[in-house]
């Protein structure tokens, strides 16, 4: 098994909102298209899921709409609005940014300036 | 939220949590966890259930919402269980907020509504400026105006008049108005019904409109006349002798730019006296104009004068008059209308509504002091709550809550007072005959106004206790025990301050009341110069084609035989106006020997008067004689001084035989012998001393006679001659119309109106504070009570008697009592020194007032230390010992 990572602050929405950029899910479909997305190496504590989920959808990032689930039970689906794929994208651009400024710092080598 | 939202929301939100924990021990059994295991391993995972919820709905933002709620149910538990303090906060509360919304629903009914015209900050008054003041200019100079200005949209006129109306053979004197055929739509005003008047009704002198003679009536006129029937669009009356046609009906408030005056019907002014119109320099006029878009005052103005010195370089106009009045033009704002209930209002509703705010501020202080006294009490409520975590942020915002409530009930019940007091207000204003009608409806200004008045008043007695409790260290809290309270002395001392600024506030409001009250009492007996009482006095008015003739002289004469004839009736006559009646008729004379240096010296006030009415009114001649039925129009022309006139133009010799002449009249060559002299009478300011008065008879004097004013002497309250003499009246004449029956006295009620509002309203503030006092001192002194039992214990068992307990109460007190007395003197003598335009006959600084309010507080202190008084001096010293 690979090695475990832990969730950095703040980017438990980015990585939700990319779930259900790529198609509708309900709460628990968000769970596992993380665990599938990341090899399962992402720990997430399942109940937090849900405030998060709450508060992207009351800032209007997210919708969501009563449905049926495969196993044909009634459930809660979120799907990404127009303003959360602008979010989105940005976030996306910010952090991409974000990851090389870092990784250009910690692989810098002595000498080299 | 709504509750059935907020329902669906914790479903729905139950079932999303329960589905993902299904779906995931589902997955788990599929992949051969036991059932059991399965569910164990969901619930460890996913956390708890309940945390998870409280944290999606602090998400989603309803935490807020939830704590509100919570401080709402606790606040309204704790209310409910004591009552007692509940009704007297709600109660307190409600009394103050309501005087405080009905004043200022008179302030803003008087002094701040703008007309509901359209676009009022456009309409300007157009005014004859001069060293005497303003007046409205005379129509040619509003003629020419209205034709040459270009920095006006339109010019408009308007005059207000009494206007005989006929319809269905029923005569009357209607509130009219005279108006430009174009004042309407300068106004922007819309019809009810039917249409407003237009310039093409008002362009044919004596006819009206080229179409026929139109007028529109006011809705209250329409309603009480016509009974609201909208077939009235159409229909014929007479003004006057002429056949008009009502085309519309018009909002009465709007009628005429002037607020509180009730108006019944508007003519075109072509209708109106067409000498007066073509007059040069007769002044009845009151100019309105609306500016064009882009066009200032300033400039407007500068137009306007040009116009005017034009005009009144061609128009012959002595010097000095020039300067008095016809000096120049200016431009007034008109968005109010005309000021003159404004100008007579100001100062008392000022006054009132300061005294309001005093009354506001006793409540709170009251209020404040209850809270905190129980604040205390709950201590150790607090410090539990504190201990187990709740945020001192937390306990804020449940006490201010808890006095939002409070004052939220008392602005409800306020509200309510309020538009009682409010009726009770506009009947005050609306009595006598010259009644002042007040808009005064429950508008949005009027519930903002209390809304905010209620959240400041919340804020203000909710903090203090608030922080006071969110003060407490809840260690030291947890360990009061039932009786001795920590910090207790501290509050103790806040308490008694509270109370001592309640006594202060009520010793300022009663002490005014006191001052104003006074001043009425000498207002109403300063000598007017005539006997009072048992004076019945009458308007009457012929038709308009007997104005001055010999019949209605003759009339007159038959008039008084008869009602002399009444019994009880002991004297009566005619004059052309009555002192009180608000009417006044100025002229100018000469009087040979007398070097006026003004053309002011020349002013004196015109009477004419019958014979036998001095007798009546029993004014006693000073020189020389009464009229006589002898000074007819054909005989030699005489006239009556008054001391005031006679001292004045007369300083040095005897009046009697001496000559006056008037002038500014068509056969200016009016001589006058003087054959009286009779005492000063004050015709209608109170406040001020007898003005000069000339009296001529009324069968030679310089007017026109018509409406004329019977005065009539009776045995007896004088209204119940009422009915008689009407009868007597039109036995002589049936058509005579007979208006404004009043009696003297009245009459001077009538004048007094602001005086005795003032008076009226300040008693009534001054004993709800007494009352909210009578209540603070009562608790503090219960509190101080209950808290010294023991030591009461001790003295009694030391040998202190159940007076000498008694005594140490009402000790306290008169001590608290005094001290509030003591230092509200100098707050009293700084305000009374303000209002004191309003004071009369007392000054800021009166003994009596201070005297009587400050022993009425000192009676209430020691009424409010009866019953603790008594709890304390029947203890018994053995169980007051034992009491913890």
């Amino acid at each position: 098994m690979n090695k475990q990572v832990d969730l950095l602050q703040g980017t438990l929405d980015m990585l939700i909102l990319k779930a259900v950029s790529l198609g509708g899910l309900h709460g628990y479909g968000v769970l596992l298209r993380l665990q599938q997305l990341t090899g399962g190496r992402l720990q997430i504590q399942q109940g937090s899921l849900y405030p998060a989920l709450y508060r992207l959808e009351r800032k209007g990032l997210i919708t969501s709409e009563w449905g049926e689930s495969d196993h044909r039970r009634k459930a809660k689906f979120y799907k990404l609005s127009a303003s959360g794929r602008r979010q989105l994208e940005a976030e996306t651009a910010r952090w991409n940014d974000f990851a090389s400024v870092v990784a250009g710092v910690l692989g810098a080598v002595p000498g080299e300036s | 939220m709504k509750m059935r939202r907020r329902k669906q929301f914790e479903a729905e939100m139950d079932a999303e949590l329960r589905f993902h924990i299904e779906s995931y021990v589902a997955d788990l059994v599929r992949s051969g966890v036991s059932r059991e295991e399965a569910e164990r391993r969901a619930r460890v995972e996913f956390g708890s259930v309940e945390a998870r919820k409280d944290e999606c709905r602090q998400a989603w933002g309803l935490q807020r919402l939830d704590e509100l709620r919570a401080d709402l149910r606790l606040a309204f538990r704790t209310i409910r269980r004591s009552p007692g303090l509940a009704t007297i906060a709600v109660l307190s509360l409600a009394l103050a907020i309501g005087a405080n919304a009905a004043i200022f629903g008179v302030f803003d009914a008087v002094m701040l509504r703008l007309l509901p015209v359209r676009d009022p900050s456009r309409l300007v008054f157009v005014q004859m400026v001069g060293v005497a003041g303003w007046d409205g200019p005379p129509y040619p100079f509003f003629e020419l105006l209205r034709n040459q200005a270009k920095s006006f949209k339109e010019v408009s006129a308007f005059s207000p008049s009494a206007i005989e109306l006929i319809a269905d053979r029923g005569r009357e004197m209607a509130r009219g108005v005279w108006v430009s055929g174009n004042f309407y739509e300068t106004l922007g005003v819309r019809p009810l019904i039917g249409r407003t008047l237009t310039a093409s009704d008002d362009d044919t002198p004596g006819k009206g409109g080229r179409n026929g003679a139109v007028a529109v009536i006011s809705d209250t006129y329409w309603r009480r006349r016509f009974g609201g029937d909208p077939q009235v669009i159409g229909r014929t009356i007479y003004v006057y002798k002429q056949a008009v046609t009502i085309v519309g009906v018009m909002p009465a408030e709007i009628m005429r730019l002037e607020p509180g005056y009730a108006t019944d019907i508007a003519v075109p002014m072509m209708l109106s006296d067409p000498v007066k119109m073509r007059d040069r320099t007769s002044l009845w006029l009151f100019v309105v104009a609306r500016l064009r878009p882009a066009v200032g005052v300033k400039q407007a103005r500068a137009e306007a004068d040009a116009l005017f010195q034009a005009y009144v370089a061609d128009v012959q106009i002595p010097a000095e008059v020039r300067t008095r009045l016809f000096h120049h033009m200016d431009l007034a704002p008109a968005a109010k209308g005309l000021g003159g209930l404004r100008h007579r209002f100001s100062k008392p509703l000022t006054a009132l509504m300061a005294l309001s705010g005093l009354v506001l501020l006793a409540a709170c202080v009251n209020i404040t002091n209850l809270m905190l006294a129980r604040a205390v009490a709950r201590q150790r409520d607090f410090a539990v709550r504190l201990a187990i975590g709740a945020g001192r942020g937390r306990l804020v915002r449940q006490n201010v809550t808890e006095a939002l409530v409070l004052v939220g009930a008392g602005a409800i019940f306020g509200i309510v007072l309020a538009r009682m007091g409010q009726t009770a207000l506009a009947a005050f204003f609306a009595q006598g005959n010259n009644t002042i009608v007040l808009d005064l409806s429950l508008d949005a200004r009027l519930l903002l106004f209390t809304a905010g008045l209620g959240l400041l008043t919340g804020l203000a007695v909710g903090i203090a206790p608030a922080l006071r409790a969110a003060g407490n260290d809840p260690a030291a809290g947890l360990q009061i025990g039932s009786r001795s309270i920590a910090g207790s002395r501290v509050s103790m001392r806040l308490g008694r301050a509270l109370v001592v600024i309640q006594v202060a506030l009520s010793m300022v409001l009663l002490a005014g009341a006191g001052l104003f009250i006074r001043s009425l009492r000498e207002l109403r007996s300063v000598d007017l110069g005539f006997v009072r009482e048992g004076i019945l006095t009458m308007e009457v008015a012929p038709e308009r084609q007997l104005n001055g003739s010999p019949e209605w002289l003759a009339m007159q004469a038959e008039i008084l035989e008869r009602v002399r004839q009444i019994p009880g009736v002991l004297s009566c006559g005619w004059t052309t106006m009555n002192p009180m009646s608000g009417r006044d008729r100025g002229a100018i004379i000469e009087v040979p020997g007398f070097a006026a240096r003004t053309e002011e010296d020349k002013e004196i006030h015109l009477a004419a008067v019958s014979p036998e009415y001095f007798d009546t009114l029993g004014v006693p001649t000073s020189l020389g004689r009464e009229f006589t039925p002898g000074d007819h129009g054909g005989a030699l022309k005489v006239a009556i001084l008054n001391d005031t006139a006679a001292r004045f133009y007369f300083p040095h010799a005897n009046p009697i035989g001496r000559k006056i002449r008037f002038v500014n009249y068509p056969s200016s060559d009016l001589l006058y012998e003087i054959v009286g002299v009779v005492r000063d009478t004050v015709h209608d300011d109170i406040r001020e001393p007898a003005s000069r008065f000339i009296y001529l008879p009324i069968g030679q004097h310089v007017d026109r006679i018509n409406r004329l004013a019977l005065a009539a002497r009776c045995s007896g309250d004088p209204i119940t001659f009422a009915t008689s003499v009407r009868r007597h009246i039109q036995t002589v004449r049936s058509t005579l119309l007979i208006l404004n029956v009043s009696t003297m006295e009245r009459q001077i009620e009538q004048m007094l109106l602001r005086e005795r509002l003032v008076a009226t309203l300040s008693a009534a503030f001054g004993i709800v504070a007494l009352v909210l006092a009578g209540i603070g001192l009562y608790g503090i002194l219960s509190y101080a009570v209950t808290r010294r039992t023991n030591e009461i214990g001790i003295r009694m068992a030391l040998g202190a008697t159940s007076n000498g307990v008694l005594w140490m109460v009402l000790r306290e007190a008169l001590a608290l009592a005094g001290g509030g007395i003591v230092i509200a003197i100098p707050a009293v003598v700084v305000l009374a020194h303000a209002a004191k335009a309003s004071l009369y006959g007392v000054g800021p600084f009166d003994p009596l007032a201070f005297a009587a309010a400050a022993l009425l507080l000192a009676g209430f202190a020691a009424l409010a230390a009866v019953v603790p008084g008594r709890r304390a001096s029947s203890l018994d010293p053995t169980t007051a010992l034992r009491s913890e």
